[in-house]
């Protein structure tokens, strides 16, 4: 009787994921059949597009570029975000500790157009040619927003009294900070700047009016998708895919250990 | 808190507050004149085109928060009460989607919604249809359906948390006085997660309309929205920035006004 109460929600569940996954699923297929174009039935399977794909010149500068961009977002907001998210759960103050964490959340609602062409104005008036130094910052700025969130969900439960004690034992603050709460934060900060570089690789709004000529993953397939249905997109898309799973889900399993 | 602080004012406020400054100049060019005219915003507000474009934006962001939103809090309702302890594991799968490609996702469904996509094929395949059914793509109805895939995943995070603090006690004590289920459910539930489905609304809404991707790819020539021409106001042919960032205001302002009188009819009609 239990199981049958449960079939209908089960299948409206089961139909929304599919509605979820089925666009993943199939740049995943089609990225290894022969027919270059999406139709069933399937003809036969082949690596050619991923061939294909990395024979692009472009590519190797396109995967170059959004590595760099990657790091500089992991290490840059997962730095920020984590100093800025520790220091707002030692903030006293309720209604100020609120009021400031959305406004760090801030970048996350407003459309990334507008934060995208924001900053073009902003470069262009300080005189900064567009480039990736200029892509990399509006990377930092995006992501953030994220590991403000994930660092503060993960630092309510952490427990402060272990820093009084380190304290009261003449630790000095900077030697509290490396002996306790560094070792103690570590797993969340890691990862928070895990979902960071996801969310910078994933990246295209902001980059698209801030970088300029250069290349990254994302402006490279736009281009591509822009001229037609190429295979190819298919098989890039698919590295990136996976690429961006790992990651977050890596990132979610390390954020999962609690923060003792 | 300092480095974060500084990168906050430096990178997100002032480059804001440039905007707004720039949508009072000229354009001659490719040459930004500073000046101080309303002639911009004249502009937006006489011309039929950028008109026609908002309340296209309006109908179509409309539409998709009338889709997600309701989609979004059945799942967080079976996420909740029916798979409680599954709950998380389901949640995190949903989220997984968000993470996984923005441009390859959209694109995706040009090539599944595509004259010759897979549901066209498959259908002729399986001699439902005779002839491809050319709606599907290059429309407002596949902007409609790739946005909301897009968005469902945020909507359903806000609405998940607020049924979270509901007790299922609430419920039950409903229905042993004697409450229907849609009673139960009107009266009871969804007055309790009211502020979760102003969130995923404020989401779903407001986030499709500064979407100019989706329509670039799977839109027609009669679906772009207004995102599309900001865009090309700064990276486009004849592109005019101070035009581009006035209309940036616009939208933004006349998408609150829309959210919030949306929000204050709803109050209004149902006195929650």
């Amino acid at each position: 009787m239990v199981a049958l109460r449960k079939i209908l929600p089960a299948s409206f569940l089961a139909v929304v994921l599919a509605y979820l996954y089925a666009p993943i699923a199939v740049i995943v297929i089609f990225s290894f059949t022969t027919s270059p174009r999406l139709s069933i039935p399937i003809e036969g399977l082949t690596l050619a597009w991923y061939a294909n794909a990395f024979a692009n010149p472009l590519i190797t500068t396109a995967l170059r570029n959004s590595l760099i961009l990657a790091v500089i977002s992991a290490v840059l907001s997962g730095a920020m975000g984590a100093a800025f998210a520790f220091w707002l759960v030692t903030l006293k103050r309720a209604r100020l500790r609120a009021t400031l964490l959305t406004a760090s959340l801030m970048p996350a609602i407003v459309p990334l157009l507008v934060i995208g062409i924001a900053l073009a104005v902003f470069f262009r008036g300080v005189g900064m040619q567009q480039g990736l130094l200029n892509a990399a910052i509006g990377h930092v700025l995006v992501s953030l927003p994220f590991v403000v969130l994930t660092m503060n969900a993960r630092l309510e439960t952490f427990d402060f009294s272990v820093l009084e004690a380190a304290r009261d034992l003449g630790a000095t603050p900077s030697r509290a900070f490396r002996d306790i709460t560094f070792p103690l934060i570590r797993p969340s900060v890691i990862g928070a700047a895990m979902l960071a570089a996801a969310l910078s690789l994933d990246e295209f709004v902001v980059t698209w009016f801030n970088v300029g000529n250069q290349q990254t993953v994302p402006v490279l397939v736009w281009g591509l998708m822009r001229r037609g249905i190429d295979p190819s997109i298919n098989a890039i898309a698919t590295v990136l895919l996976s690429v961006l799973v790992c990651l977050v889900v890596a990132s979610n399993i390390i954020n999962r250990k609690k923060v003792k | 808190m300092l480095p974060a602080g500084i990168f906050y004012v430096v990178f997100f406020a002032i480059p804001m507050l440039c905007l707004l400054v720039l949508s009072f100049w000229r354009a001659k060019g490719f040459e930004l004149i500073p000046d101080f005219t309303l002639d911009n915003y004249h502009k937006i507000f006489t011309s039929p085109l950028y008109r026609a474009l908002m309340l296209r934006t309006i109908g179509v962001a409309f539409t998709t928060a009338l889709i997600v939103v309701p989609v979004a809090f059945a799942i967080s309702y079976v996420m909740r009460f029916v798979f409680e302890r599954r709950g998380q594991l389901i949640l995190q799968i949903i989220l997984l989607s968000l993470f996984s490609g923005y441009l390859v996702r959209i694109y995706a469904w040009r090539t599944i919604l595509g004259k010759q996509g897979l549901l066209n094929s498959t259908l002729q395949w399986l001699g439902i249809i005779e002839q491809p059914l050319e709606f599907l793509i290059y429309s407002n109805i596949a902007v409609v359906i790739t946005l909301s895939g897009l968005l469902l995943p945020l909507a359903v995070l806000p609405l998940y948390s607020a049924m979270l603090n509901v007790s299922r006690d609430y419920i039950e004590a409903a229905r042993d006085l004697g409450a229907g289920k849609l009673h139960t459910l009107r009266t009871v539930l969804v007055p309790m997660v009211i502020p979760g489905l102003r969130t995923a609304f404020a989401f779903a809404f407001l986030l499709s309309a500064g979407d100019f991707v989706t329509p670039a790819l799977v839109g027609g020539s009669q679906s772009m929205l207004i995102g599309n021409i900001v865009a090309d106001q700064f990276r486009g042919i004849g592109s005019n920035w101070p035009l581009g960032a006035g209309m940036a205001f616009v939208v933004v302002a006349v998408m609150l006004l829309a959210y919030l009188t949306v929000m204050r009819l709803i109050r209004w009609i149902t006195r929650w």
